[in-house]
């Protein structure tokens, strides 16, 4: 007889409490699967830029080194968004191993992908709100996903099992790779390199509030300048093309920089 | 009258279908005749460990499994519609590409790895020489996004198969109809069909299956050829798969390809590679992971007297099989011969559809 198993090797890899955590998970998108169940959604609005200027796909901009770079393609993985309280316990956002849900694959050229439904908290109000750039190490090491997790997206590495979180490329003249290219490619989970980065943004002063009747939308200002300010700066005469695990630490260590909160909305519905 | 004969007719067929189940119990071809004609299951073969290929969400069924044999055997898969799964991965060979130390993709192009036979993927936690990929529903990727074996992308060979009112069909079949908002056919229920077949892909019955349940008895150098693998080479070899899943030095120069340490970025991964199986081994030349070996004659050479001194020193494994006799590796032949599942290369159900 065949014996269910979970995926390859999970169990020694996830440590207790990440296993805890998903299995709380689980339950949690299993409650949110229900309507009428309380839970609320919040809307994440991301805007990109360049330092103070916002970003146009093949424009180039010159960096605070004074190298200089354009942008023809951005696209990246945010998932594992939860909310924190005043007392330090979480919401965490509905997540569910049938499908893609609470992963979103943001793509500059597709603007419609800039702003998403985060569903499945808690009403309350809350001074946090964390999320991974990437996806999860668990997730990861699954086998073949749907959705925004789809491997046709374009964002998975075939010659090592895996995401890709996170894809800048473009032009720089200060490259040396054919083309002038510029190519980062920043990807992996196992252990001891996982690429991916847990990003924790408060939102003091003013709490954000989630209840019925309001629709509240985070917005989110994405700095691309913070991937080769650094610190360490990320000179693209050194590193113009990233698409290995250890190369791309240099990147993911720099990605952690780049969010931070514009403003949050608090909107009546009628 | 009329009733009389339709009755007749009734009783006959039912006295007919008892008698072929009864001889099914009793004659061995009219036993495997019916075995054949079941779809192939994940099942656990007597004394192996469970699978780590979790079929729960993509159960095994009769119409998933014919869709999977149906894209393992079709070249519309590559770019160019020349180069099949099945092009690299032949029964007869238990599924590695016969007489190719490497194989050749599209336009010819010579890869830069033996391709390994395909058995017992189930058992397998991760895959390719140098284990980059690590779940079976994501393997068939790697060979259809490589430029010198299919050079395919999932945007090039979805629409191709969507435009196949065949594959609609036996995607329907098999998945059903599409849910709201999503592709009747999409990358998730492709690999999952893919995986059904391979998933299925058993083999177990050797004639070492056979010797170790009782039912078949070895010759003298065959018993002792067991007692040598498992005195020389069981260490990394492990029965009953044949395999520990590890990744090792087995004391070859590497040559230029750097073999694990691609994926895990460690300089001791260096020229290290995955410990294939050794079922079906008389059957899968030319061996290692650059098919640098034409026989098995010159493998056991190698580990007799071809280890790399620095390898030697490292891996304590490599000791016990450099200390083969040559009576031990003759009868180690005999015994590797053993592990050649006639049955499993001869089952139709793998074979290409309109073969059968």
């Amino acid at each position: 007889m065949a014996v269910a198993l979970g995926p390859s090797g999970s169990f020694g890899r996830v440590r207790l409490p990440k296993m805890a955590l998903a299995i709380a998970l689980t339950l949690l998108a299993a409650v949110g699967c229900k309507h009428g169940d309380g839970s609320l959604p919040l809307q994440v609005e991301i805007s990109h830029g360049v330092g103070e200027q916002p970003l146009g796909l093949g424009k180039e901009y010159t960096l605070a080194g004074g190298e200089r770079v354009s942008v023809s393609k951005l696209r990246y993985y945010l998932s594992n968004f939860r909310l924190r309280r005043r007392d330090g316990s979480w919401s965490a956002a509905a997540r569910s191993d049938q499908d893609a849900r609470g992963y979103f694959l943001v793509d500059e050229s597709q603007p419609a992908s800039r702003s998403f439904d985060v569903a499945g908290f808690k009403a309350g109000d809350y001074e946090g709100i964390e999320f991974l750039i990437g996806v999860d190490a668990q997730r990861n090491a699954a086998g073949v996903q749907s959705g925004a997790l789809d491997p046709a997206h374009g964002m998975f590495w075939t010659w090592n099992t895996g995401y890709i979180f996170f894809k800048l490329e473009g032009r720089s003249p200060d490259s040396a790779e054919d083309g002038q290219a510029v190519i980062y490619h920043v990807g992996g989970s196992r252990q001891p390199a996982d690429n991916s980065r847990r990003i924790y943004l408060p939102l003091a002063p003013r709490p954000l509030k989630l209840q019925p009747g309001l629709k509240t939308t985070v917005h989110l200002q994405a700095d691309l300048a913070r991937i080769f300010q650094g610190p360490p700066a990320l000179r693209i005469a050194e590193h113009a093309s990233v698409m290995d695990v250890a190369g791309g630490k240099l990147v993911a260590d720099n990605l952690a920089g780049v969010f931070r909160i514009d403003h949050v909305h608090h909107e009546p519905l009628h | 009258m009329r009733r009389l004969i339709g009755k007749s007719r009734w009783w006959w067929s039912i006295t007919a279908t008892a008698l072929l189940i009864a001889a099914g119990w009793t004659s061995p071809p009219l036993a495997a005749w019916l075995q054949q004609q079941r779809t192939p299951a994940l099942t656990v073969p007597a004394g192996w460990p469970a699978p780590v290929y979790d079929a729960r969400d993509n159960p095994i069924s009769r119409a998933g499994f014919a869709l999977g044999r149906r894209l393992f055997y079709d070249p519309q898969l590559s770019k160019d519609g020349t180069i099949a799964c099945a092009s690299c991965h032949q029964q007869f060979a238990a599924f590695a590409h016969f007489d190719h130390r490497l194989s050749h993709g599209l336009h010819g192009a010579n890869g830069t790895r033996n391709a390994p036979g395909l058995f017992n993927l189930a058992w397998q936690p991760d895959f390719m020489w140098d284990g980059a990929v690590t779940h079976l529903e994501l393997q068939p990727l790697a060979p259809l996004g490589n430029p010198v074996e299919m050079g395919e992308t999932l945007d090039g060979v979805l629409p191709k198969l969507r435009a196949d009112a065949e594959y609609r069909a036996l995607f329907e079949r098999a998945f059903g109809g599409a849910a709201p908002g999503e592709a009747l056919i999409d990358s998730q229920r492709m690999l999952r069909a893919l995986s059904q077949f391979m998933a299925t892909m058993i083999s177990s019955d050797s004639r070492y299956d056979r010797q170790q349940a009782g039912s078949e008895r070895y010759t003298d150098s065959e018993a002792r050829g067991l007692t040598a693998f498992r005195e020389h080479c069981a260490g990394c070899h492990r029965e009953p798969l044949f395999t520990d899943h590890a990744y090792r030095s087995n004391g070859i120069d590497g040559g230029g390809d750097i073999g694990r340490a691609l994926i895990t970025g460690q300089a001791r991964d260096r020229g290290v590679f995955r410990v294939p199986s050794l079922r079906n081994v008389a059957l899968t030349p030319p061996y290692m992971h650059d098919g640098r070996f034409d026989s098995l004659q010159q493998v056991l050479q190698h580990y007799r007297s071809g280890i790399t001194p620095a390898a030697l020193a490292a891996e304590p494994e490599l000791k016990k099989a450099a200390s083969l006799s040559d009576a031990d590796a003759v009868d180690l032949q005999a015994f590797l011969e053993t592990l050649t599942d006639e049955s499993f290369i001869h089952d139709p159900r793998f074979a290409e559809a309109a073969a059968r």
